[in-house]
């Protein structure tokens, strides 16, 4: 097929994504939709009623909504990951996921960053969080962990968003020229009257390299930071050197299986299969592979040293998450997180799109549950005995968590009938 | 001379009818390019420079860093009330706050400088769009045009 | 592999030097041993590593240096042997003679041994199956780097971490083995440099090789200050007495303090800011220059972690360090008949 043929058969092809939406998708985005709102509906009983309607009580302040605040906060990881990192080492693989993986940095952003507010007493004075000049001379702490949280969260956010735009100005021009009429107008104005010449692509190149490079540490950072929120206390199982580096490697690891559970679907839905190969999965699958072995790694270390130092207070609580209350979902973790993932050694499950998403599932439920051991068992049995205490979640808790996978999946869901899922004007340097 | 267009469907016969023009003593600014996709290779043989955009960055990030570190140190004198234990002018954790202003302001720099460079947004092709779809043109502009 | 004979024997006579000088009652024991141990095996298990990364993840720019990395395999069967030297001087280590689990002396020397030994001998299949260039190569790497990690993790935890007892940092493993990455980056930015000296041959490969390479180094500068960053932060705002104790013993006396200083200019502030610029970022001998400077910076830091718990006697240490640089060059500059071809590609 000559050159010309096949960049027109790309471009029909991706775009054939954003036609007219079937019954099905209707229907799931109906579903998705229900959920968020009952998750409103909840956040206003809980804000007419008081905190007291979630199950968080002393000694346990902080349960499920933080769980969710790390846990979306990791599933946004991976979008920058693919995209910027994969681009500077110049991985191929990275066309096929680049894009979804960037959106879904965004709303994973959003769904994350919702959490701390619906944590927070009085949400309505929130802003109290951000430095403006008051009448009161009043500044935010910034030796506070939580104010690090919100620069790390808000910049990670815009950057995110600049870096989302920049890449798909050039697909954003494809598609007002296939669209007319509205659509073809308001794509008009957000591809900025991108024409492609040659002073356009080679400050777009360029900026995109810049950006890449900021972002990639960047990644680092913010969920380098979400950690300090726990290591830098000095409760037992939080305060260790470790967490940075875990739970930046534990980021990237839900956040990649995220990537898979909706790669998969789309491949099949929107017929992708042409430009989406089984390669590219089973690089991706290595991404998986590796991170789960840095986890189990940090798993091992800090179990191992909790026992090396002989202090009481942490070898009691290292044997808690594993025999007490919580140890059954201590040993789902370890088979979801450290287990499971091993069988990826093998290069025909790694190539099983079908084993591969399910795989993937069960490291978010996994890393979910993570988070919730991590954060519920340091605080229910720290340092004193009579301040020992469980916890578990109330039905609002529960709710709000099931909506918040409702709005991220509504938001995934109209990005796909808006945005072109793959960068054609990158895949057309590959054909 | 006047003003000439060329349409390539394939990207090696424009990169040597660009080569052959740039051989034949044609100037960088009487050219037009447009391309479907980035081509390096028009870069290498246009020879063209590394380009401002870069300094856009640094110095969006180093005002960020500045700025970050100077909005803590400033706002921790202003109440200097101990929290925590810590020294009222603690670098730390003030480097974190000063490190994501310089992300922050870095990109935004960048993206600020982009669109000055490119010349973007575009307000006439906003409204009538050209295009060239996925053809490589070239227009080759004629003197004192 | 002919031509090993010259290179094995100055290596033997090396090894067996440093044995008699740690032997021997002018010898500083423990520390001067332990220090020379630490920086040596960082940079000769991390420059394999590198390779094994490379070949991991295709990496090409890795083809212009890749053979005198992998040349540097013999060295760790002489540090493991070295190792063994510091046997009879365990008595040293805090921990020793309380009975520990983990931490007695047998245990120490045993774990520690096998895992060099396995590196070793995973190195080993590893530099065969590259340099053939076969499919099993990538299994091989897989295999080094998991031990690598391990090994590295032992380094850090036992080698260096247990001098302090009770005070720990599970952070330590993981600084140490990227450590060791950048420790052999830093050698192939040596190894570039060497290769470039010259202008007359015609290198356009090897000069887009290396310009990833000084990008690399870069990004990785940025990654050795944030887990510095994150190490020091979370013990400094803890502020617990068993903690800090490691920070202030290293920081609050004159000499330690500007060490302290030194191998963070070394190790973040230099290349950091030197490899901003592109044109340092095109200069073999600059970046050659920031290798170095890692590399001493490297050495720094080691020092700083041993010197405050043992004592070290300079001349000693010196000879080591000397010696076992030497070993280090000869592996570097003799070239297996296979490496030849090899570096053609």
């Amino acid at each position: 097929m000559d050159q010309l043929a096949a960049r027109e058969k790309l471009e029909q092809d991706v775009l054939k994504g954003l036609r007219r939406p079937g019954k099905w998708y209707l229907l799931g985005l109906a579903f998705c939709t229900l959920l968020f709102v009952n998750a409103l509906v909840l956040w206003g009983y809980q804000a007419s009623q008081g905190l007291g309607v979630a199950g968080i009580m002393h000694p346990v302040g902080w349960g499920v909504y933080i769980a969710n605040f790390v846990f979306w906060v990791g599933i946004a990881h991976s979008g920058t990951l693919i995209s910027a990192v994969l681009y500077l080492f110049r991985a191929r693989f990275r066309t096929s996921f680049n894009r979804t993986a960037e959106a879904m940095t965004i709303f994973a952003l959003m769904v994350a960053g919702m959490f701390p507010l619906i944590h927070l007493g009085r949400v309505e004075i929130f802003y109290y969080l951000l430095p403006y000049p008051n009448q009161r001379n009043l500044w935010p702490n910034f030796r506070s962990p939580l104010v690090w949280d919100v620069f790390a969260i808000t910049t990670y956010l815009i950057v995110s968003l600049v870096f989302f735009y920049v890449g798909t100005l050039p697909d954003l021009a494809i598609v007002r020229r296939r669209m007319t009429g509205v659509r073809a107008r308001i794509y008009s104005f957000f591809s900025l009257g991108w024409t492609g010449s040659l002073g356009q692509w080679k400050q777009y190149s360029r900026l995109y390299l810049l950006l890449a490079a900021f972002a990639t540490p960047l990644v680092a950072s913010v969920h380098s930071i979400v950690s300090w929120d726990f290591a830098v206390s000095i409760l037992p199982g939080w305060h260790t050197t470790i967490f940075a580096p875990y739970f930046v490697a534990g980021a990237i690891f839900s956040g990649t299986a995220m990537v898979i559970i909706l790669m998969v679907p789309l491949r099949r839905t929107l017929q992708l299969q042409p430009y989406i190969s089984i390669d590219h999965f089973e690089a991706i699958a290595k991404i998986l592979l590796f991170t789960s072995l840095i986890i189990s790694y940090a798993y091992l270390v800090e179990y191992g040293l909790a026992f090396y130092g002989h202090n009481q207070v942490e070898m009691e609580l290292f044997r808690y998450r594993a025999l007490g209350h919580y140890s059954v979902l201590f040993w789902l973790m370890i088979i979801c997180n450290s287990l499971v993932p091993l069988t990826l050694f093998i290069k025909r499950l790694r190539r099983n799109l079908a084993y591969l998403f399910v795989v993937a599932l069960l490291v978010n439920l996994g890393m979910w549950i993570e988070r919730f051991i991590l954060i519920v068992t340091s605080l229910a049995r720290d340092f004193d005995p009579y301040a020992w205490g469980t916890y578990t979640p109330s039905w609002v808790e529960i709710g709000i968590t099931f909506g918040s996978f409702g709005l991220f999946f509504m938001l995934i869901l109209l990005f796909v009938k808006t945005v072109p899922v793959l960068s054609m004007s990158e895949l057309k340097e590959r054909l | 001379m006047m003003t000439q267009t060329y349409q390539y469907e394939e990207a090696e016969a424009f990169l040597s009818k660009l080569r052959e023009l740039l051989q034949s003593g044609i100037s960088q600014e009487q050219l037009e390019l447009q391309l479907p996709y980035h081509l390096p290779e028009v870069e290498q043989l246009l020879e063209l420079r590394p380009g401002p955009l870069r300094f856009f960055a640094l110095t969006g990030g180093l005002s960020g860093f500045l700025g970050g570190l100077g909005l803590c140190i400033y706002t921790a004198l202003s109440w200097p009330l101990i929290t925590g234990g810590k020294p009222i002018v603690s670098l730390p954790p003030f480097l974190i706050i000063a490190y994501l202003l310089a992300v922050l302001f870095g990109s935004l720099a960048s993206f600020a400088g982009f669109l000055l460079l490119a010349r973007l947004p575009k307000r006439d092709n906003l409204l009538e769009p050209s295009d060239f779809g996925n053809h490589f043109v070239i227009v080759v502009k004629g003197e004192g045009q | 592999m002919k031509q090993d004979g010259p290179a094995l024997l100055i290596a033997a006579g090396g090894g067996l030097a440093i044995a008699l000088l740690a032997l021997s009652p002018i010898g500083g024991g423990l520390g001067s041993m332990l220090v020379v141990l630490c920086f040596w095996i960082a940079l000769a298990q991390g420059g394999i590593a590198v390779a094994a990364t490379c070949d991991l993840v295709n990496a090409r720019w890795i083809a212009s240096v890749k053979p005198r990395l992998l040349a540097l395999t013999p060295l760790l069967l002489l540090l493991t042997i070295l190792f063994l030297l510091l046997w009879p001087e365990l008595q040293h280590y805090p921990w020793n003679g309380m009975g520990g689990r983990y931490l007695n002396t047998d245990f120490f020397m045993g774990r520690n041994l096998v895992a060099l030994l396995l590196t070793y001998a995973a190195a080993l299949a590893y530099v065969s199956a590259a340099l053939r260039g076969t499919a099993q190569r990538q299994k091989a790497a897989v295999i080094y780097l998991f031990l690598f990690v391990i090994c590295q993790s032992l380094v850090a935890f036992d080698w260096v971490m247990s001098l302090e007892y009770p005070w720990y940092s599970s952070m330590f493993g993981i600084y140490f083995f990227i450590e060791s990455l950048y420790a052999g980056l830093a050698v192939a930015g040596l190894l570039f440099w060497w290769r470039l000296r010259t202008a007359d041959r015609e290198q356009g490969q090897v000069r887009e090789h290396f310009r990833d390479l000084a990008t690399l180094i870069f990004g990785f500068s940025i990654l050795w200050g944030g887990l510095f960053f994150a190490q020091y932060v979370v013990i400094w705002y803890g502020n617990l007495p068993e903690e800090t104790g490691f920070i202030v013993r290293r920081t609050s006396s004159s000499t330690y303090l500007q060490m302290a200083w030194l191998f963070l200019g070394c190790n973040f502030l230099i290349p950091f800011l030197g490899l901003l610029s592109a044109r340092v970022k095109n200069s073999p001998a600059l970046v050659g220059a920031i290798s170095l400077v890692i590399l001493v910076g490297l050495l720094i830091e080691r020092l700083l972690y041993i010197l405050p718990v043992l004592a070290i006697s300079p001349l000693t240490a010196l000879a080591q360090f000397s010696l076992l640089g030497l070993a280090f060059v000869v592996a570097l500059r003799h070239r297996s008949a296979t490496g030849d071809r090899a570096e053609e590609l």
